[in-house]
């Protein structure tokens, strides 16, 4: 209290900017400007698709954009939602007066505070993505849901492999079409360059008359062909060149088109590398989603799909699983609908299932949302102190809302 | 107390400002990261060409038979149809139940015929599945017959189905090895009409462009 | 006072004049029997099973009559001079059991005589309803074009909508028509097995000796005698080549019969499945199907055809041993339902459609509308007083029966009140009468009854004319991830009850604006009025707030529990947000001295806005996972609700730039004054 009896006094610009951050009038500005934003990134979802108008939109510093043939220019929700927040702060919290009839306000906004801070942590350190089984499956992987990655892995004679060399999504995703980039390592006895990469493209045989005529690059009867980014990002199918070139800069190199085709559609599919043999030892290259892995493995005991009787549509669908994780005891569970899976710091929903088209009967996979969200249960906690808060005042306003028209109507009616 | 808020403040922001947006997680950096590989994400799949990695068909299908052309016009038929019967294929024996029966090939192995039914005969799915069926293949959902490749049968839209396997069709005994089949299936409320072709698969396979002059040749005759 | 009468008369004449029925169609019958009522009692305890769900097909009638007709009752004129007006239930009786009696009757609605035209039957008023033998002429046109529609739909839904396939409006007519002859084609012949050969429907399609056949095979006596065949042996059995026996002909012809029947008995399940593990319901067709490929259930197929057979052959007896064959029917149905726990709140279903609860509020509605007006002839006086009094009385009955709806609703499924975008028009019409009639209750000036009735009266008449739009059963089953009473029960109804305040607030504030717009002209100020209007609009936005901002976040709980994210900016999501952050920028803004009384108004019109827009317009939008409350063709709609709300926006606006231009003008007399008395005194 006593500082900010020293922040009013002192006046000068200070006092300007913290007035301005603490007022009504940009608060008002603020939430207009996020109305708007919300309007637009809602309608330009129909062209562009939920995820790349999120990141225009809603986890932006400014907007430059174009709705249909309407421009939109303004700020962006991110840096929107943090000046909300430091006016929050400091105009709802800190520098408003304490009297019992502003104590529903403070709450409720404290509360709105802990929405925003929950919405922040979860933006800068939530993980997510999914892992997909069928029954008899087990895995602790999980992969993205769009991001990829480039690995080399030395082969075992049985097509499997030990370990792996990545190139991680972020490195691989900056190299643009027509431009290359060469990566080495001491374990690895050649250089990996990497060239072309498109986040969305096809390896299309020179067969067909669009290939033969495009200028890309031919290798085994294959051009990568860049396609228009899909409306739903997780549809892209990503490529690129890769070039794998002695150290010493003498000899021939081994060149490829690594094409997402060769991952796998399906968690009962294997990937395809590219397979190429250097002094005497086989490596596979592949284009690989993203992954990591949890601290214990899941098990799909059972998938169960029930349909509304009659007709297509599913009335439930669930997965009985089994947790395993050394040194504990394997501990069943289900995960469905509305009740997910909560342990250490990941949570498993029951997301989707798979292949396309099945019906009951058919062997299908399960697929689960797997989130790792420090933030994951502050909602709760800042809706019940939202909701509190809110409660208190407008039990006070409507009390006094009543007893003041009770007066105007005697005054009206006399 | 105050001086921390807005730090704290600033600390979050620049962190959630600072992340690309995404909340994948990972290993990052532009190096290479190595990594060991455990359980399932041992298991590769090894194919010897780019068009097995990219999911290509294996063998290229369909080389271009010789020219197609076409013979002359039948009659109508006493079923009401007219049709042109295509290069090589002559008239089978007639058959209940078919309105038109052909065959082609040397010996005549090859057949095709045209069947109507009324309502709607059971439904494309079913027959669909039940032609899949004598071919030995698994039946397939509602959603993949309904999304089957369509073409103008009548000068409406029927649904394509092109399935190689064992033909074991019609009540005979054994079943055919290396057969090919090529059905159109139009089902409506007015009616059903379906046109099957049979045969060896080579023998099929130079006939695809006859099945076609054939299948969109149909009319109704007045 | 008098002029208040004369704009009264219209509107009063205008309401009776909606009541009152059109010219009805005559029909080419001599005359008509009506159904023995206790036929009719009695046939509305049969149950069957659709869209998942074991029901009345008492509402299936109901239904299908509004998917025809868009109408619920049938009137019309015979030969001998008599008028008739047919409900659903003897509408349905006809169709299933005097099929050419319902083959004349007029039932299929075309908007644009140019459908008809079309399939080449001539054709009678610009909008019109024609019979199944008017029609039946141009069958064949009907079943090409229709064909040929559906398939360029369907591009377009696969082209995700591309231009060039999306179909005009007289096509989309007889698109729908085309259905609706097919189903009623269905429904007619549904027991051709059952008649001996009386086909009523689709004769032409068998050839001759077929039709000749049919006159003496009964198919039951000849699935008894038939080998067990799978669906697949009986097709190809169908194709088998002939090999010139008699014998094999007749078989084949036999079969062809057979299946001719099934086909056609298709699409009515009234059967309950033989299994109690089993909870799918069999039409007539299912069961021939079943007793053909397995002759173990083969008795139990046929006992439930023979069932079906002596309902169809009862019919055609006097009312006593029909309604005797009705009731026994459905008792075995019902016994049997019961016995899986379905069907149980089919009587309390039966019910619900009979009581017309939401219809009769709606008249509860535009009744006490009227009574209100007359209050308006002298406001403040004893009769004023007494006439609003009485309004209020009316528009808590019409609060009655739409929540007594409601319950029954939600009883017969088991679930909260909304489940479906149906639901949520009955549900915030409910609430926004509710929220009027406690302002009532707080302020006794008329106003809260003002809104309460006029809420009633826009959403009970937008209930029916969407139930009549989409003509399908209301009570629907849930996708998995609404299978959940909790969240419903918490997040979906605050979130709507949230709606409702939004659209309270544009309400009173249109009232606001509309009023001080007209007296502003008239030069009168009821300054204190007005200023109570703003509190009231205030206390309902808070209310608003509350509602929405906690509706909003419990629906970030539910995605965080169901889909493992609180937030996704998926568009339904941000309707809900919009409306929070829109109440915010009313109540910021006030303090921010920026909103005052005509502020709060405009703004809350604003607010209605945004409440449509995420009510009904973002499930148009067609993106993100909350598109099951998608509907077809209520943007034009929309955009006409936006464009009323846009023009009280102007009026405020107007009355914004003329109170600053009086304010100005007053000004400026005040210095002038100044000016005039300073060297007075001097």
């Amino acid at each position: 209290m006593a500082q900010e009896e020293t922040a009013k006094t002192n006046g000068g610009p200070l006092k300007a900017i913290y007035k301005f951050f603490t007022s009504f009038k940009l608060a008002t500005i603020v939430l207009v400007l996020i109305t708007i934003v919300t309007l637009f990134g809602t309608l330009a979802q129909v062209e562009k698709g939920l995820f790349a108008a999120k990141e225009i939109y809603f986890h932006s510093i400014w907007i430059v954009d174009k709705v249909g043939n309407f421009p939109v220019f303004l700020p962006g929700g991110g840096l929107l939602m943090v000046i909300l927040f430091i006016n929050m702060s400091l105009g709802a919290i800190v520098k408003v007066k304490k009297r019992w009839k502003g104590a529903g306000l403070l709450v409720s906004h404290f509360g709105m505070l802990m929405l925003f801070a929950g919405a922040f942590v979860t933006w800068g350190l939530g993980t997510d993505g999914y892992m997909a089984l069928y029954p008899g499956m087990k895995s602790n992987r999980v992969e993205s849901y769009r991001k990829w990655q480039l690995e080399v892995m030395p082969l075992n004679d049985d097509a499997t492999a030990d370990e792996v060399w990545i190139l991680p999504s972020d490195e691989l995703s900056s190299i643009g079409y027509g431009e290359q980039r060469s990566y080495t390592t001491d374990d690895l006895p050649f250089e990996i360059s990497v060239s072309d990469y498109a986040p969305n493209a096809m390896p299309t045989p020179i067969s067909a008359p669009v290939a033969a005529s495009a200028e890309a690059r031919e290798i085994d009867g294959f051009k990568l062909l860049p396609q228009q980014k899909a409306k739903e990002a997780a549809a892209n199918i990503p490529g690129c060149y890769v070039d794998f070139k002695p150290k010493s800069g003498e000899g021939g190199e081994i060149g490829a088109i690594l094409s997402a085709y060769s991952f796998r559609f399906d968690p009962g599919e294997k990937p395809m590398p590219f397979v190429f043999e250097y002094d005497g030892q086989k490596y596979g290259a592949l284009l690989a989603k993203k992954s990591w892995h949890v601290p214990f493995e899941v098990q799909l005991d059972e998938f169960i799909f029930d349909r509304h009787p009659g007709i297509s549509m599913a009335r439930n669908y669930e997965s009985r699983v089994t947790r395993l994780e050394t040194d504990k005891e394997e501990k069943p569970l289900e995960i469905k609908m509305n009740e997910p899976m909560r342990y250490a710091g990941y949570t498993f929903f029951q997301e989707s299932f798979g292949p396309a088209g099945s019906q009951p009967g058919d062997r299908m996979y399960s697929q689960f949302a797997v989130a790792n969200n420090p933030a994951d249960q502050w909602p709760l906690w800042s809706l019940v102190v939202t909701t509190i808060g809110l409660g208190i005042h407008f039990v006070i306003m409507l009390v006094d809302f009543i007893v003041r028209s009770r007066k105007q109507r005697i005054q009206v009616a006399s | 107390m105050k001086p921390s808020l807005p730090l704290t403040l600033a600390t979050i922001a620049g962190a959630a400002l600072n992340s690309t947006g995404c909340s994948d997680s990972g290993a990052s950096g532009p190096y290479l990261v190595n990594r060991e590989l455990s359980g399932n994400e041992k298991n590769l799949r090894l194919v010897e060409t780019s068009a097995e990695r990219f999911r290509y068909q294996t063998a290229p299908s369909n080389p271009q038979s010789g020219s197609g052309a076409a013979s002359v016009a039948a009659p109508a038929k006493p079923t009401g149809l007219t049709y042109t019967t295509p290069e090589g294929w002559q008239e089978a024996p007639a058959a209940s139940m078919r309105d038109v029966n052909l065959s082609f090939g040397e010996n005549g192995e090859g057949e095709c015929y045209v069947a109507r039914l009324p309502g709607m005969g059971g439904g494309l799915l079913a027959n669909v599945n039940r032609w899949r069926g004598q071919m030995g293949a698994a039946p397939i959902t509602q959603e993949e017959a309904s999304a089957l490749p369509t073409k103008p049968l009548f000068g409406q839209p029927a649904k394509f189905i092109k399935v190689d396997g064992k033909f074991a069709g019609m009540g005979t005994a054994e079943s055919k090895d290396n057969y090919r089949m090529l059905g159109l299936i139009l089902a409506s409320n007015a009616g059903a009409v379906f046109v099957k072709l049979t045969g060896p698969r080579e023998l099929v396979e130079a006939n695809e462009d006859n099945f076609f002059i054939f299948t969109s040749s149909l009319d109704i005759g007045l | 006072m008098k002029l208040k009468l004369a704009l009264l008369l219209p509107l009063i004449a205008g309401i009776t004049g909606l009541a009152s029925a059109r010219e009805v169609p005559q029909v080419d019958l001599e005359k008509y029997e009506p159904w023995d009522p206790q036929i009719v009692e009695a046939f509305e305890n049969l149950l069957m099973q659709e869209a998942g769900r074991v029901k009345p097909v008492y509402s299936y009638s109901r239904f299908t009559l509004l998917q025809f007709s868009g109408k619920t009752s049938l009137s019309f004129g015979t030969k001998d001079g008599v008028t008739h007006k047919l409900h659903y239930s003897e509408w349905m009786l006809d169709v299933l059991f005097r099929g050419d009696v319902a083959k004349s009757l007029p039932v299929f609605v075309v908007d644009d005589s140019a459908a008809i035209v079309q399939i080449g039957v001539s054709p009678k008023a610009k909008r019109d309803r024609y019979s199944y033998s008017e029609i039946v002429e141009g069958r064949s046109k009907l079943a090409e074009l229709s064909a040929q529609y559906a398939e360029k739909q369907r591009k377009y839904l696969d082209s995700e909508k591309d231009r060039q396939y999306e179909l005009g409006r007289v096509e989309g007519m007889i698109l729908t028509l085309g259905r609706n002859i097919s189903a009623f084609e269905y429904l007619v012949g549904q027991f051709s097995f059952a008649r001996k050969g009386e086909l009523l429907v689709n004769e032409n399609i068998l050839p001759r000796e077929m039709v000749q056949l049919a006159a003496t095979l009964d198919p039951v006596e000849m699935m008894d005698r038939m080998p067990e065949m799978s669906m697949q042996q009986l097709m190809q059995a169908i194709q088998q080549p002939d090999n010139g026996s008699e014998d094999a002909r007749i078989f084949t012809s036999a079969l062809r019969l057979f299946f001719f029947y099934a086909n056609s008995a298709r699409g009515l399940n009234l059967i309950p499945p033989q299994e109690t593990d089993n909870e799918v319901w069999l039409s007539a067709s299912d069961a021939m199907l079943t007793g053909l490929e397995s002759k173990e259930a083969r008795p139990w197929a046929m006992e439930q055809l023979q069932n079906v057979q002596s309902l169809v052959e009862a019919s055609t007896q006097n009312a006593e041993t029909f309604k005797a064959a009705l009731t026994e029917f459905s008792d075995s149905q019902r016994a049997n339902a019961e016995a899986r726990g379905e069907g149980r709140h089919a009587s309390l279903e039966v019910q619900l459609y009979r009581g017309k609860y939401f219809t009769n509020s709606l008249v509860m509605f535009i009744v006490g509308f009227i009574i209100m007006a007359f209050s308006w002839f002298s406001p403040g006086s004893r009769f004023g007083r007494i006439m609003l009094l009485i309004a209020g009385v009316f528009a808590a009955v019409g609060l009655i029966l739409n929540i007594y709806g409601i319950t029954l609703r939600s009883i017969i499924r088991d679930r909260p009140p909304i489940t479906n975008l149906y639901d949520t028009v009955i549900f915030i019409t409910g609430t926004a009468v509710l929220l009027g009639l406690l302002i009532e209750y707080f302020t006794r000036l008329g106003v809260g009854t003002l809104i309460a009735i006029v809420s009633g009266m826009l959403g009970m008449f937008l209930s029916i004319k969407y139930e009549a739009k989409e003509a399908t059963d209301t009570i629907t089953q849930l996708v998995a991830v609404l299978d959940t009473n909790f969240w419903l029960a918490t997040h979906v109804t605050i979130i709507n009850i949230g709606y409702a305040a939004g659209l309270v607030s544009a309400l009173i504030g249109m009232l606001y604006l509309g009023g001080r717009f007209i007296l502003n002209l008239a030069g009168n100020d009821a300054k204190d009025f007005f200023k109570l209007l703003t509190r009231m609009n205030y206390g309902v936005v808070c209310f608003c707030l509350f509602f929405s901002l906690i509706g909003t976040v419990l629906g970030g709980i539910w995605a965080n529990y169901s889909w493992g994210r609180f937030w996704g900016w998926d568009p339904k999501e941000n309707g809900a947000l919009m409306i929070c952050l829109w109440t915010l920028v009313m109540l910021h803004g006030r303090m921010a001295g920026w909103i005052r009384d005509l502020g709060i108004h405009m703004n809350g019109i604003i607010l209605g806005i945004i409440v449509t827009f995420s009510w009904w317009g973002v499930n148009n939008l067609e993106v993100g996972l909350h598109s099951y409350g998608f509907t077809e063709g209520v943007m034009p709609a929309l955009y006409k609700s936006w464009g009323i709300m846009g023009i009280f926006i102007l009026m405020g606006i107007w009355l914004y730039v003329d109170a600053r231009g009086k304010k100005a003008a007053k000004k400026a007399e005040r210095e002038n004054k100044k000016v005039e008395i300073q060297p007075g005194p001097a």
